[in-house]
């Protein structure tokens, strides 16, 4: 009886495994016959996934596409601005109105047509609802007929131009409280399905009024970059996001995608002495770093591609400015840098004179101040002990401490700290150097002011035309004398830019990725509607 | 029969004398690693970005990680943080335990019943989630650690020493010296404090082992330390991302120390608790 018993136990549990396996099998044998044959839906764990949801009137689509949605205008792959739904846009010569005129063709995908109204619904509701998009600048939305929406500005703003990039259209007829998990727009893709915490499938929207994408189907999945890694080494997905430790292991079947960026990071100086404090009581400025020769040592002593090679495994770029490779980028502000002997002798005439123990010294101060960084950030931490061991050679002591954000900000006025910034707005660049934003949030920390750098940024903002705005953002990097780049007041030294990675399948074609701001994931949608098979 | 200098040699040490040698050889150990890990110069440690990666050689007896830091001298250093965090804490725990334990045995029904009840509180929390809500009260770093493994790791030995001044308090001379009209606390001084030496001693040592293993837990889920100490918890969180790499040396020898470390206490408390314990003493 007992061996029965087993017998037949072993027999259920044989039935079991061995059910529990054909599914598998035939999975495995479907992918097989799809990769041969015309393979029209693609998978890609390339990001992470969006906590608020789809709606771009909190933000989504602020990096890279949003999909569902259309813009206005948007970048070709040069980055330079054409249409999108807008036919033309005026400025007028005071610089406050907008008037911007829309195709007539556009359809939501639940049938309804694009128009003025929508647009001026979208932008209330994300000026309004104070989300990460900072459209307090529009003071008034109007609408003229069905295709003209002309918007007035409290000031003249050249940047408006971004939010008129960025911005995904909503359906104001359809705009509600669960539009962010069931979004609805114009865009090349519709929505299908969001699994919280699982994937994204999305769809070709058929009635795109523009070149269809390639593929009719495609799913997001929401992986960390360790996970994203072993699928693509287990051929499940068509493209993965992985970072720079993994970019020596090859995977059969795939290649190498490193995207040039302005993910940046850099190390911003206290540039006033120290003394005073926040209203909330915390200490600024730093007497070591507040000392110009300090500051601009380290920029000419930093040796920038030894950081790329050694900590980004050369995947990335020197940064010197916050901008490098933009439109309004100042090629003049490149310095020669890892120059040990230069950097020596400037802080020798500034009068810094070697102590006991190697470090410099001036009227009793040590040259020795604290860098801060986020401690949860591998690259961050890699790159400020690298950074700290090069400044030791030329007497700056640095000394490294990885902290949580919440306590970064009762120190990051009197304490160095490594930040991350890189956006494909030129306003950023204004938010971390104008003197407006000495303290505020995470913009300038170091109180850098420079009225002439000032000067020339509002000079940029109120500029009608976006070259002749380039040409002043340009000038106030490095304008021949003065400048906020490190050949002039250097209150920054910018280290690298964080090349982003992705493994792609080898025939998959992605086509010319433009620089990606900060974020690694989404930006590489961008031009998700030009993707196809080789 | 006189034994000649040889054949004492010779003869097979008795296990006193064994355990004894055995007790010294590894204190010698564990100091040497605490005083390497002191003296070692801080530019040890310093990155080179041209050795990044390299398997274990003659040069990096432990290899290198991403940064090009000497794996050795970093194992070094976090193990020495690691004994000295553990030293500090297991003290800090011996000494609340005696306090405790004392005050339960001595002072009365009320505040035996108090100590009592303290002391199943802070046994039915796991050591871990009081120690990490402990570590992150003190505001992390260095001290929350330390505070955090002193206030957790105290009430077992206690609870020892409780009873066994309980013991001592119902025997004669005590007693006698109650009736005699000494006052409380000389009685707990002259007579109690001298009994449970030895219970302190190797409960201290049998600490050891367990403050550091906590103290790699909570730097290896990245409470407490800054990421670039070296820390034995946080070099073994940090190579868990390189080990689908190949990077085995990273995790594998700080991993392997830490281990040594913590049997080798473990060793020299139950070897200390035969030479001391009068039960033991005499096989």
């Amino acid at each position: 009886m007992k061996k029965i018993g087993l017998i037949s136990g072993m027999v259920i549990l044989l039935i079991i495994v061995t059910g529990c396996m054909q599914p598998n099998n035939n999975e495995k044998n479907e992918v097989a016959k799809e990769t041969q044959g015309e393979k029209t839906d693609l998978i890609l764990a390339v990001g992470s996934e969006p906590d608020t949801g789809f709606d771009p009137t909190t933000g989504w689509g602020r990096y890279g596409s949003p999909l569902f949605q259309s813009t206005l205008l948007k970048r070709d792959n040069d980055l330079n601005i054409v249409n999108d739904v807008a036919t033309d846009y005026e400025i007028s010569d005071n610089g406050l109105t907008w008037k911007v005129e829309l195709r007539k063709d556009v359809v939501f995908t639940d049938g309804e047509p694009l128009t003025s109204e929508d647009v001026k619904y979208t932008f209330e509701t994300a000026r309004d609802g104070g989300s990460v998009l900072d459209l307090s600048v529009v003071e008034k939305v109007e609408v003229e007929g069905d295709f003209t929406v002309t918007f007035t500005l409290k000031e003249p703003r050249s940047t408006f131009i971004q939010s008129l990039i960025t911005t995904g259209i909503v359906p104001k007829h359809a705009h509600g409280d669960g539009y962010a998990e069931n979004p609805i727009g114009s865009g090349p893709f519709q929505f299908v399905q969001w699994d919280k915490g699982q994937q994204l499938i999305i769809e070709k929207n058929q009635n795109y009024y523009e070149e269809q994408p390639y593929f009719e189907k495609i799913t997001f999945l929401f992986l960390g970059e360790d996970a994203a890694f072993a699928r693509a080494q287990a051929g499940e997905v068509d493209m993965a996001y992985i970072p720079a430790a993994f970019s020596n292991q090859q995977v059969p079947g795939m290649r190498l995608e490193s995207v040039q960026t302005v993910d940046n990071r850099g190390v911003q100086f206290p540039y006033v002495k120290s003394g005073q404090t926040t209203e909330e009581g915390y200490p600024i400025g730093n007497d070591v770093t507040a000392d110009p020769a300090i500051r601009k040592a380290i920029n000419i002593a930093v040796d920038r591609d030894a950081l790329v090679e050694g900590v980004l495994e050369g995947h990335g770029t020197p940064a010197y400015t916050s901008v490098d490779g933009l439109p309004w980028w100042n090629p003049e502000t490149v310095i020669e840098d890892g120059n040990m002997e230069a950097a020596s002798e400037l802080l020798e005439k500034a009068g810094w004179i070697k102590g006991d123990n190697g470090i410099l010294q001036k009227d009793g101060l040590k040259a020795e101040f604290t860098l801060l960084y986020s401690a949860s950030d591998v690259t961050r931490q890699s790159l400020a002990i690298a950074f700290a061991d090069m400044m030791k050679p030329l007497g700056i002591s640095i000394l490294v401490d990885g902290k949580s954000w919440d306590e970064i900000e009762k120190m990051m006025y009197s304490n160095a700290v490594l930040f991350g910034w890189g956006s494909q707005d030129p306003l950023e660049m204004y938010n971390l150097y104008s003197s407006k934003n000495a303290g505020v949030e995470y913009f300038n920390t170091g109180f850098y002011q420079n009225s002439k750098v000032d000067a020339y940024m509002d000079l940029a903002l109120t500029a009608t035309d976006q070259s002749e705005a380039n040409e002043y953002w340009k000038k106030a990097q490095w304008d021949g004398s003065t400048g906020l780049s490190a050949k002039g007041d250097a209150p920054w030294a910018w280290l690298v830019n964080v090349n982003h990675l992705y493994l792609v399948d080898d025939q998959l074609d992605i086509g010319d990725q433009r620089i990606h701001p900060h974020g690694h994931g989404w930006p590489v949608t961008d031009n998700l509607v030009e993707w196809k098979w080789k | 029969m006189q034994l000649s200098n040889k054949q004492l040699l010779k003869q097979p040490l008795n296990k006193r004398q064994r355990t004894l040698l055995v007790c010294i050889g590894l204190s010698i150990v564990v100091c040497v690693v605490v005083l390497t890990g002191i003296l070692l110069d801080e530019n040890r440690i310093a990155t080179n970005l041209e050795v990044r990666n390299s398997p274990p050689s003659l040069d990096h007896l432990f290899g290198t990680d991403w940064l090009g830091r000497d794996m050795f001298s970093r194992t070094l250093m976090g193990l020495s943080l690691s004994i000295g965090v553990g030293l500090t804490g297991a003290i800090g725990s011996a000494t609340i335990s005696v306090i405790l334990g004392l005050v339960a045995a001595t002072m009365g029904k009320v505040a035996d019943s108090i100590v009592t009840w303290l002391i199943d509180l802070f046994l039915s929390v796991p050591h871990l989630v009081s120690l990490i809500l402990i570590a992150f009260a003190f505001g992390g770093g260095f001290k929350g650690i330390v505070l955090g493994i002193a206030l957790t790791h105290w009430p077992s030995l206690a609870r020892v020493i409780r009873s066994e001044v309980m013991q001592v308090r119902s025997l004669d001379f005590v007693q006698v010296s109650k009736k005699m009209g000494k006052s409380r606390w000389w009685i707990t001084k002259e007579h109690m404090l001298p009994h449970i030496i030895p219970q302190m001693l190797v409960g201290v040592l049998l600490l050891f082992p367990h403050a550091i293993l906590h103290e790699a837990a909570v730097t290896f889920l990245g409470l407490g330390l800054s990421p670039q100490e070296p820390a034995i918890g946080i070099i073994l969180s940090e190579s868990m991302r390189y080990l689908s790499v190949g990077m085995w040396w990273l995790a594998f020898f700080p991993g392997i120390c830490l281990l040594f470390i913590v049997r080798m206490f473990d060793k020299i408390g139950d070897n200390l608790r035969m030479l001391i314990d009068p039960h033991h003493a005499h096989r």
